[in-house]
């Protein structure tokens, strides 16, 4: 459970994020979306106590981070996967987290079986792929068996293989009732691994509700064919819909599918098909950020 | 040792232990100190026949032998330094205040495992450095041997010395968060200033030098006084002084600016 409340970072007097409210729940994957440089990262901080926010507040399961006094047991985090002493091997780097936070030191061996690493467990990081040093900063995540996970672009530097294994891994994770905060700017991978969405852009709150109505957001298009393609055309025109030619097909914005249908029943047109088009995450993220972007450059201006 | 305190230095020994580049410095300091002392105690034995009785009575056999010590200043002051300097600049500080969010443990657990480290090898750079220039000094009649006045409070104070400049390297390392930054200070003061305190007046020399902490530590280490230095603890005490002031603005820095 991750609360965060009216949190603000500004540097320099810039607002990198500003007043920013949700919450995260547990059971479900909750993906943290917006392009790069729109403070997800710094939130990411501010949450766990690396970044000091300079209005609001943000608690793992009630409390702060900082007066956590073993934070590793309630909240696993994956930052920058470079902040590992290249110097010390996998299994080192595990044991004096797991020391740190009074864990039993089998659970270092435990962790790094559990993300695969088991066969460079003696090897120093510095001669890790990014993949590697991925998965070693995700078994450093696990080490508590934490009820929460905060991930920063965990796919990032993963093969294919590596990136289905992390989406079943998140899943699973979840799955056993905890929170899981995945953060990236994928919106095609965030659409096959979270169930809730919290969206922000230029520091600023989008949305914070489920994939779904997140996608219902965005008005969904409809796609006719049918051998009267003028008629038909005049007809949703007329009634007030956008419609533009898209081939040997009719794109309609605006109106619900069975709206199109009734009309062209009423002009008597024949239909070869009638079919929603579904906006995808990634459009409906467009949309809403693109209008976020245009709105703060004109104010601006 | 089960609070947060408690993890929070075992998770620095954890970090110690495995004996990697940061660990190395310390020995390099206790084999500088050695052979140092030695380079010393050879040159003073092969001079010692041209010695007047004057000068052998004057001669401190104990701050002789434990010369050495202060050509490993600089390597235990890298010791300090490289446990806070590295982990900012490797971005590990950020993993390491996830595991303990109190920036202010983190900084007492690594003053605390790093000066224990000092301490020990301080006392053996110390006692090896002492035996090993007493045995050179031995074959010029110099020698005084394990019964001498004074001897263990030179030795302990030699530690002492020692344990106060990695403490200092700690808070440096804090206070400026780049390793090639806080070496160069730490060489400049203690390296650099007694050269060149050197090339000033003899007043100024007599007035400013006590204040060097290679001065403090060379009379903490002496069994024959001098007029102008402070005593052994005085001077330990003035040094205790700038690590203590320095440490404040370290901790400061440490837990009001983010990594």
């Amino acid at each position: 459970m991750i609360d965060v409340v009216n949190l603000t970072k500004r540097y320099r007097g810039d607002a990198v994020v500003e007043a920013l409210t949700f919450s995260v729940k547990p059971g479900t994957v909750t993906g943290f979306l917006g392009p790069n440089g729109s403070g997800k990262t710094t939130t990411a901080r501010m949450i766990l106590g690396l970044t000091s926010p300079d209005a609001g507040r943000a608690t793992v399961g009630g409390r702060r981070y900082r007066d956590l006094d073993f934070p590793l047991r309630e909240i696993g985090a994956l930052l920058n996967p470079g902040a590992v002493n290249p110097a010390r091997t996998a299994i080192e780097h595990l044991r004096w987290l797991a020391a740190a936070n009074r864990l039993p030191a089998a659970r270092a061996e435990l962790v790094i079986g559990m993300v695969g690493l088991d066969a460079a467990a003696g090897r120093k990081v510095a001669g890790f792929s990014l993949g590697m040093r991925q998965r070693l900063g995700i078994a450093a995540a696990l080490i508590g068996d934490p009820a929460t996970l905060l991930l920063d672009e965990p796919i990032n530097g993963l093969d294919p293989e590596g990136i289905r294994w992390i989406r079943t891994f998140m899943q699973g994770l979840a799955d056993e009732g905890r929170t899981v905060f995945v953060s990236s700017h994928l919106m095609s991978e965030m659409a096959l691994t979270a169930g809730e969405l919290v969206v922000i852009g230029r520091g600023r709150l989008i949305a914070a509700e489920s994939v779904k109505s997140f996608v219902a957001r965005v008005d969904s298009t409809v796609r006719v064919r049918s051998p009267q393609l003028d008629d038909l055309e005049v007809a949703l025109a007329e009634t007030g819909a956008t419609v533009w030619r898209s081939g040997e097909a009719l794109e309609v914005v605006g109106m619900p599918i069975e709206h199109v249908g009734s009309v062209a029943g009423r002009i008597g047109a024949v239909l070869y098909e009638l079919s929603s088009q579904h906006a995808s995450l990634e459009d409906a993220f467009m949309r809403l950020t693109g209008e976020l972007c245009e709105y703060t450059a004109e104010a601006v201006a | 040792m089960t609070g947060p305190v408690g993890s929070s230095f075992l998770m620095e020994w954890h970090k110690l232990r495995p004996l990697h580049k940061t660990s190395r410095t310390v020995i390099v300091a206790v084999l500088l100190a050695v052979s140092v002392s030695a380079a010393v105690a050879a040159a003073m034995a092969a001079g010692a026949d041209s010695m007047t009785s004057l000068q052998r009575l004057r001669f401190d056999s104990v701050g002789t032998s434990l010369q050495g010590v202060n050509a490993a200043v600089l390597a235990v002051a890298a010791f300090g330094v490289l446990t806070v300097t590295r982990e900012y600049s490797t971005g590990m500080i950020a993993t390491t205040f996830l595991a303990q969010p109190s920036r202010l443990r983190v900084l007492a657990a690594k003053l605390g495992t790093h000066s224990a480290v000092a301490l020990v090898s301080g006392a053996l750079a110390c006692v090896a450095a002492f035996a090993v220039g007493q045995a050179l000094l031995g074959a010029g009649g110099l020698g005084v041997g394990w019964d001498a006045a004074d001897l263990p409070r030179a030795l302990g104070a030699g530690a002492i010395y020692l344990v106060l400049i990695c403490a200092w390297g700690v808070a440096i390392g804090a206070l400026t968060r780049s390793s090639s930054s806080a070496i160069i200070w730490l060489a400049t003061l203690l390296v650099v200033a007694p050269v060149v305190i050197q090339i000033l007046p003899e007043s100024v020399v007599h007035a400013a030098g006590r204040w060097l902490p290679s001065q403090i530590g060379m009379h903490a280490m002496a069994t024959r006084p001098d007029p102008h230095s402070f005593g052994a603890w005085a001077g330990l005490a003035v040094l205790a002084g700038y690590v203590v002031v320095t440490l404040a603005a370290g901790a400061w820095r440490m837990a009001r600016t983010d990594p």
